[in-house]
Order: structure tokens, then C-alpha cells, then sequence
């Protein structure tokens, strides 16, 4: 049994993983609310947004903006942005269109364009084959309570992740493109008799989902201090498998599968004997077994079955 | 106040709507008769820009409609309780309301209206933050019609309002709709109920096979052999 301690340290790591696994889920969990598509691509966006908060990142070094309260929040604003309208670009060339005809379309669609924006970044980023290191601009040092490390850097990625999960709550739940999100997600056509413009919704929607994958895809850039054209695989894997086990279509829901998940490899890699290596298979199997018992998820309504 | 010239729409292949020419003046009450799969739904989906009709046009106070979205339709004034009520189920009752105003979405007299249709209902009031799915069909009802009201439709459409109510409800549904009409809003009231509804209605068409087969005042409408025959069963 491994000491208490190093649970408690696994745990924290854990959610810091499942934080950005958080915010790329809900993205997962949004489309599939108000288009009912799973938007495979959806794993590159949140790799192109580490791409284009690194490049402001380093736009902004070269003008002398280095100092964390000067380059963090137009880099961040910069790859929401960005971002998002290439997020919204996606929904309308390949997801919206097909989003009618057979899922096998829309799946065809997504992970083709999926591969354009990894091979675009591939070719056009300098060195793109390469790992890019990601300046790190969070607070150094770190404290211990415990027996448990707790470092700056991680404090203020929990923080920058919390947030933005708190931002998209309170958009959705308080404002008027939030009521359209979840009326559309309920029953588009009774949203649109209500008044709602559908089109602007699901663009919305797309904004939103995409701009989250770029927090993520910056916050994974500081957690793991570089960043790579193929992180959107894996990253995509983990956040829809999180938006399932949470209960594709439920905001909340992706959130815990993504905290949960986060925090499944990390005590996996402590509670196993060379768990470090098997993290991911027990963290999958452990999805597995929620899609065979619970199809609908920690906390969905909709049931996936009919995809 | 509005009026259909022509209208076709077809779903695919399927044409369910044929040449449908009517025409209801403001401040009436109006409605449409058909049995089951005549295209009642089609036609009030066509008003509304859910399905774009394939000739013919459509007017609401002079201005043609037929090419706008349903979004900018709504804007103009209309409002709908659709068929099988659409309430938003995991919304509650207040949102639900709050969406029936969607298009001003906070208007100043927000409470105002949400209170006048507290008064209508009282049991919406009771169950404002109860989800709408939790609700029996006839508070759903309610709920649907509070909803439509909430935007202080110009136009009312209404489809099939009083299908699933207890018989007592019903009456209470179509005195709630004259009421409606009387203090000055337009109704335009599709229904398989065909003797309340023309106890109500100024005047009506009858849709069979979507055609319009009849129109006429109420009291013709009663009286003609088509409509005692196949609705009235007397
Ligand atoms: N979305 C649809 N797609 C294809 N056919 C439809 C659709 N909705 C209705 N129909 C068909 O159109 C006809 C008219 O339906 P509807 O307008 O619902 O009639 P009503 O409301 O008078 O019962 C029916 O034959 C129905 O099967
Ligand atoms: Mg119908």
C-alpha cells in the first residue's frame, strides 16, 4: 500500500490533469447537446489553441510584453479568439452541414479535418515535427502541506481552469445566448419558435467549446513545459471519453468525467505496481466499464445508444 | 393581418400542402379544421418558417414572410403553443416562461408579464421552480399557453391546444383563448375539436388532404352538411 501521502499527491496531480481534460470535454458535451454530432476534430482545435497562444506568447516576448501580468491575458485572449472562429469555421464547413445525413458523415468529416489541422501545423509551424517548448510564465517555488507538494504553477493552473469552467457555468445558465444553448440542446425546433436564430446558436456553441480547448491547450502548454502537433489525439480521446462517462450533452457531467478521469491515471500510476506505465489502459478500461453499465454517463439523460 | 396566397410545401417528395389560400383579418379569431394528417402542423410550421413552403407567399400585415427565418418571424409578433405543448423539459417553469419572451428576453415589464400569467395560471406559481417535465399534462398545458403569451403576441397560433385535456380543462382552455382574442390579440386556432371550436371562432377553413375544402363564418361552417358529416357527427 503506498503511503497516504502519496495518494493525496497523485489526487492533486490528478485533478490538475483533469482540469484541462474538464475543459476540453465540455466542448465534446456542448456539440453533441445542440447538434447532436461527436466533432472529432475537436482534439486538434485544442492543439491548435497551445499553437496559437504559443505564437502570441512569443509575438509578445519580441516586443518586450514578458512579464506574466503583461503577456498572459492577450496570449489567452488571443488563442480563445483564434480559436474559436476556427472552431466556428470547422461546425460550418464539415459538422453543421452533414450534421442531417448519417453520423458515419459527420465522423468522415471531423477526423479528415482533424488530420488537415495536425498536418497544417506539421508544414507550417517552424520545425513543426519538433516538441515546441512553452515559456513558462506562472510562479515558480511551491509550499507543502502533508507530505504534499503543492507548486505555484499548479495553484494557478487550477485557478486559470476553474475559472473558465465558472465562466462558461455562468454564461450558460445566465445569459440570453446561454438560454439558447440549452433550449436548442432540448428542442431546436421549439428554441426557434421561440424566437432563438438556430444558426447563430450553434455558432455560439462552437465559439465557445473551441475558445475552452484553447485554455486547455495553453495550461497543458505550462503543465507539461512544451507542446506538440500530436497532442490533440490523445487529448480528443481523453475529453470525449471524459463528455462520455460524464453523460454526453451534460455540462456538469463533463467536468466530473474529466476530473475523474485525471484523477484515475494519476492514483492508477500510485496504486499499481508499475502503474506509471498502465495509467492510461486502467484509465480507459475504467471507461470502458461505464460504457457498458452506464451508456448515459455519471449524470446524462440522453442516452448515446442511437448514435 | 395574416394571409396565405397559394402556399405548397412538401416534405421531400411528399407534397403535404396544396395551393392553400386563406386569409385571417387582426383581431380576429380564426380556425383551421382537418382530421388527423390533413397538414394542419405542416401549415402552422410553414407560417412559421420552420419549412419553407415551395410556391406561393405569405404576409403578415402587408409584408411577405415566406423567405424570412422563423427567428425574424417571431420578431414580428407571432407566437405559437406547437403542437404536443415543446416546453423545454429540464428548463423550469420560470425559464420556460423566460424563453417565451426570448426575443426582448429581459424586458422592463418582465415581472409584469410573468405575473399576468401568474394570475391566469396560479398553478404555474405554485410550481415556478419545478422543472416542466415534472408536470402533469395539464399544467403542461398551461404552461405552453403562459409561455406564448409571454412575448404579447400579435398573432397567436395555436395548434391543437386542448388534445390530452381533461374535458373540464378543455373548457376552461377554449374560454382562455376567446378571452385572449377579446382583449385584442389575433387568433389563429387549429383544432380536431370542432363544436367548441366553433362556438369560439369568428370564422374557419377546413383542411382535408392539404386542401382548403371550406371557409366560411363559424355559423355557416356549423351548419354546412361537410363539416356536420365529418366532424360534428350528427
Ligand atoms: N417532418 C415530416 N417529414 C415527412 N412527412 C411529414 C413530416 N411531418 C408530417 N409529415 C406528413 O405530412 C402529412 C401531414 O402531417 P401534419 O401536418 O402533421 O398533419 P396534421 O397536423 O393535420 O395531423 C402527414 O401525412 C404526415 O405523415
Ligand atoms: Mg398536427
Amino acid at each position: 500500500m503506498p503511503p497516504l501521502e502519496l495518494l493525496l499527491q497523485q489526487t492533486l496531480n490528478g485533478v490538475m490533469l483533469g482540469v484541462m481534460y474538464a475543459l476540453i470535454a465540455v466542448g465534446f458535451t456542448l456539440f453533441f447537446g445542440v447538434l447532436d454530432v461527436i466533432h472529432f476534430s475537436h482534439g486538434d482545435i485544442f492543439m491548435l489553441g497551445a499553437f496559437v497562444g504559443l505564437s502570441t506568447l512569443l509575438g509578445l516576448a519580441v516586443v518586450g510584453l514578458r512579464t506574466p501580468l503583461l503577456a498572459l491575458p492577450p496570449a489567452f485572449a488571443v488563442a480563445v479568439l483564434v480559436t474559436g472562429l476556427v472552431g466556428v469555421g470547422a461546425e460550418r464547413v464539415c459538422v453543421k452541414p452533414l450534421a442531417r445525413s448519417s453520423p458515419l458523415m459527420t465522423l468522415l468529416a471531423t477526423l479528415s479535418l482533424g488530420l488537415v489541422l495536425r498536418e497544417s501545423v506539421l508544414i507550417f509551424y517552424p520545425r513543426g515535427a519538433d516538441p515546441k517548448p512553452f515559456p513558462q510564465l506562472l510562479p515558480a517555488g511551491g509550499f507543502e502541506v502533508g507530505g504534499v507538494a503543492v507548486r505555484y504553477e499548479n495553484l494557478t493552473i487550477l485557478a486559470i481552469g476553474f475559472a473558465a469552467m465558472i465562466g462558461v457555468d455562468l454564461v450558460i445558465r445566465r445569459t440570453r445566448m446561454g438560454a439558447a444553448i440549452r433550449a436548442v440542446a432540448q428542442d431546436p425546433e421549439a428554441a426557434q419558435m421561440m424566437g432563438v436564430n438556430l444558426d447563430r446558436t450553434v455558432d455560439a456553441t462552437f465559439f465557445l467549446g473551441s475558445g475552452l480547448a484553447a485554455v486547455a491547450g495553453m495550461l497543458s502548454g505550462f503543465y507539461y513545459g512544451e507542446i506538440h502537433f500530436i497532442m490533440g489525439i490523445t487529448g480528443g480521446v481523453i475529453g470525449f471519453s471524459a463528455a462520455a462517462i460524464g453523460g454526453l450533452g451534460n455540462v456538469y457531467g463533463a467536468i466530473v468525467g474529466g476530473l475523474l478521469f485525471g484523477v484515475l491515471q494519476t492514483t492508477a500510476a500510485a496504486l499499481i505496481p508499475r502503474g506509471s506505465e498502465f495509467r492510461d489502459v486502467v484509465a480507459f478500461a475504467v471507461v470502458m466499464l461505464f460504457l457498458i453499465f452506464k451508456p448515459s454517463g455519471i449524470l446524462g439523460e440522453k442516452s448515446v445508444e442511437r448514435v | 393581418m395574416l394571409e396565405l396566397r397559394e402556399v405548397s410545401t412538401r416534405y421531400g417528395p411528399i407534397t403535404v400542402l396544396r395551393s392553400v389560400s386563406l386569409a385571417v383579418g387582426a383581431g380576429q379569431l380564426a380556425c383551421l379544421l382537418g382530421p388527423n394528417g390533413a397538414g394542419k402542423t405542416t401549415l402552422i410550421r410553414t407560417i412559421l418558417g420552420i419549412v419553407r413552403p415551395v410556391s406561393g407567399s405569405i404576409w403578415l400585415d402587408g409584408a411577405r414572410i415566406d423567405r424570412l427565418r422563423p427567428h425574424q418571424i417571431v420578431a414580428r409578433g407571432v407566437a405559437v403553443v406547437p403542437e404536443g405543448r415543446r416546453l423545454f423539459p429540464k428548463m423550469t417553469v420560470e425559464e420556460n416562461l423566460r424563453m417565451g419572451a426570448f426575443i426582448e428576453w429581459a424586458p422592463a415589464d418582465f415581472a409584469a408579464r410573468r405575473d399576468h400569467v401568474f394570475s391566469l395560471f396560479p398553478r404555474l406559481a405554485e410550481r415556478r421552480r419545478q422543472s416542466a417535465a415534472t408536470m402533469s399534462g395539464g399544467e403542461q398545458a398551461m404552461l405552453a399557453m403562459g409561455r406564448a403569451l409571454m412575448s404579447r403576441p400579435r398573432l397567436l397560433l395555436l395548434d391543437e391546444p386542448s388534445l390530452g385535456l381533461a374535458p373540464v380543462l378543455v373548457e376552461q382552455l377554449f374560454a382562455m383563448v376567446q378571452a385572449i382574442n377579446q382583449s385584442g390579440t389575433t387568433v389563429f386556432l387549429v383544432e380536431q375539436n370542432a363544436r367548441k371550436t366553433l362556438e369560439i371562432a369568428h370564422h374557419g377553413f377546413l383542411l382535408q388532404k392539404g386542401e382548403v375544402v371550406g371557409a366560411g363564418s363559424a355559423e355557416s361552417l356549423r351548419r354546412s352538411e361537410l363539416v356536420r358529416h365529418a366532424y360534428l357527427r350528427t
